[in-house]
């Protein structure tokens, strides 16, 4: 029988001695905590002020515009750099689509933001047995890998 | 054999633990707060719809929302800050979840940012995306990048487990780590671990190996790529890799391959109504997509995606999804109109449908009103025997500012479906904004 080593006394090694190792955190600036200027309507566009290599993110600001290649893949970049985010937006912010306990979806809260991609439009009930059938784990992204007991709340 | 599952009931006293540490740390700061940065938002919605119940009878719906979040930034001068984030519903008439009450505490952590943003840390309960984590934890995180790039991210806590009915069964204790190595401006490459005891596929733990990369191979080209590998199951639970060319600021386009395995990326057997009547859990799906947004016009941006998607099983089948459309964005990006046209073809037709939808916003000054309009046409029935394979919705929005932190509205929507026959819903919604804040917080 093997005996396997604790995982946190496996993380604790790991930072310790990547901290320890390297003497110190980067002193490159990078993401600032807030935005410093007022961020102007729609869709966000950093290259309207912003050019080259964003120091923070460590990527070109053309990466970050709030085009529909965004959006659709912005969990990739959140992923790796969750603070970038809440540079622009509020630290709630990804709750209002990321949210397992929620009873009202996107689309009823920004009723008022027909703009916005917010999912579940129309009488969803109805769509999301096609959606459902077809592509389950994009549920996930939202609801989180235990929508199979989101399922048995209605499918009894 | 499998070792049994490990069980640590911490989740219980952790959160009231945390949330006091989290509500009494700010206190501390009390004395030397008037350098803190404070931001308050509250969104109150009441809602309003019937619904009719067999017999003729009718239910008349007024649950009344408050979403509640609050920000406190620069504690104390240093560089530490407070976040909460919450939501609480109180019906005015007929219950209308199971109780007439409900709500949830969806985040109430104090956070660390290093000076120059490269060190980060979070108590409290969060939403954290990291690595193979997506999660939302009532716990600890931490994570710092040291000058060689090379750094390191690690967490741990209770996993919150939300449902809108109580009993959802969830994991005891949730950790996990996320060693990383970035290049400025040209490469980021991560490798992460996660564990959540508790009994979950084949009775186990779930444990995640993940990869995650970004690479910039050409000034104007990058390669995305982020897997996680499923211990307990011996199965791939996700994959995805994506290259995306961003020519210039007006042109963006991506196209790449994902999949995952229904035993690997769920956490329990996946539920028969996913695929009725029959469900293997060794079901793989693969999707080929591909994106473009291209302003070919100041103000004007064609979007236009597509997504083959393939199972391995017969049923539910294989499904192609399509979709086309244009926005005109204008009034100083205050106001945007759209037309959008989709359709989904499949093996079954009962998976078949297109979607068309139109909207548009129209902001003189103070006044606010949009529009929004979709239909969806089934090929089949979505409800057998129900006879209706179309549904309408319409949605009419008029708001007006009236304070500079003070915004009130109001929603009509009309809905016709296989659901519902004539349908009307009603909202008033208002959001106050108050802080002593400035610069960028959408």
């Amino acid at each position: 029988m093997t005996r396997r080593m604790p995982f946190p006394a496996v993380f604790g090694a790991i930072l310790i001695a990547l901290l320890v190792g390297c003497s110190a955190v980067s002193q490159t600036p990078s993401v600032p905590p807030k935005h410093p200027e007022e961020l102007p309507a729609g869709r966000v566009d950093c290259l309207e002020c912003h050019q080259d290599v964003s120091t923070g993110a460590l990527r070109p600001y053309a990466n970050f515009r709030h085009s529909r290649v965004f959006i659709n893949s912005h969990g990739t970049y959140a992923r790796q750099k969750q603070n970038l985010c809440t540079s622009c937006h509020a630290p709630a912010f990804c709750q209002t689509c990321h949210a397992g306990k929620e009873e009202m979806k996107p689309n009823v809260k920004m009723g008022d933001r027909p703009d916005r991609m917010a999912p579940h439009r129309g009488d969803y009930l109805v769509t999301h047995r096609i959606d459902g059938r077809l592509d389950p784990g994009s549920c996930f992204r939202c609801h989180g890998n235990k929508n199979d007991s989101r399922c048995k709340q209605c499918h009894k | 054999m499998g070792r049994p599952p490990t069980v640590i009931s911490f989740g219980k006293w952790l959160f009231p633990a945390v949330v006091a540490i989290t509500l009494l740390l700010p206190l501390l700061f009390a004395g030397t707060v008037p350098a803190a940065d404070l931001s308050l938002s509250s969104k109150t919605y009441l809602r309003y719809y019937e619904r009719e119940l067999a017999g003729g009878n009718k239910n008349t719906f007024a649950p009344l929302y408050e979403y509640l979040s609050a920000d406190a930034a620069n504690l104390g001068g240093k560089p530490l800050s407070f976040h909460f984030y919450g939501w609480g519903r109180m019906d005015l008439s007929d219950p209308s979840g199971s109780e007439k009450t409900s709500g949830e505490i969806g985040s109430a952590y104090m956070e660390y940012l290093h000076p120059q943003g490269n060190a980060q840390a979070k108590l409290g309960r969060f939403f954290l995306t990291e690595g193979a984590a997506m999660e939302t934890i009532d716990g600890a995180f931490v994570k710092a990048t040291t000058p060689l790039g090379l750094g390191v991210s690690v967490y741990g806590g209770a996993p919150v487990e939300y449902s809108i009915l109580n009993g959802t069964k969830g994991g005891s204790a949730l950790y996990g780590t996320r060693v990383f190595f970035v290049q400025a401006g040209y490469a980021e490459i991560g490798a992460s671990y996660l564990r959540e005891n508790g009994s979950f596929q084949e009775g186990k733990d779930r444990e995640l190996f993940g990869g995650d990369l970004w690479l910039r191979v050409a000034p104007r080209v990058e390669l995305t790529a982020q897997a996680s590998y499923n211990r307990s199951v011996r199965e791939m639970a996700s994959q995805r890799y994506a290259v995306r060319i961003v020519p210039g600021a007006t042109f963006d386009i991506s196209a790449g391959y994902e999949s995952y395995t229904y035993k690997g990326l769920f956490q329990s057997a996946l539920h028969p109504a996913f695929v009725s009547p029959w469900v293997n859990p060794d079901d793989k799906v693969q999707a080929i997509f591909g994106i473009v947004d291209w302003a070919f016009v100041p103000g004007w941006t064609l979007e236009v995606a597509g997504k083959n998607i393939r199972h391995d099983q017969s049923d539910p089948g294989d499904a192609n999804r399509g979709e086309v459309g244009v926005r005109y964005t204008y009034n100083g990006k205050k106001d945007v109109a759209g037309f959008s046209a989709a359709f989904v073809s499949a093996d079954q037709a009962e998976n078949e449908y297109q979607e068309y939808r139109g909207f548009a916003s129209y902001s003189p000054s103070k006044l606010r009103v949009t529009l929004d309009a979709l239909t969806q046409r089934y090929k089949e029935e979505p409800i057998p025997g129900n006879g209706k394979k179309n549904q309408y919705q319409v949605v009419a929005t008029a708001g007006y500012q009236v304070l500079a932190a003070l915004h009130l509205s109001g929603d009509l929507t009309y809905t016709q479906s296989p659901n519902y026959s004539k349908d009307y819903a009603g909202l008033l919604r208002a959001t106050l904004e108050l802080g002593t804040t400035t610069g960028g917080k959408k």
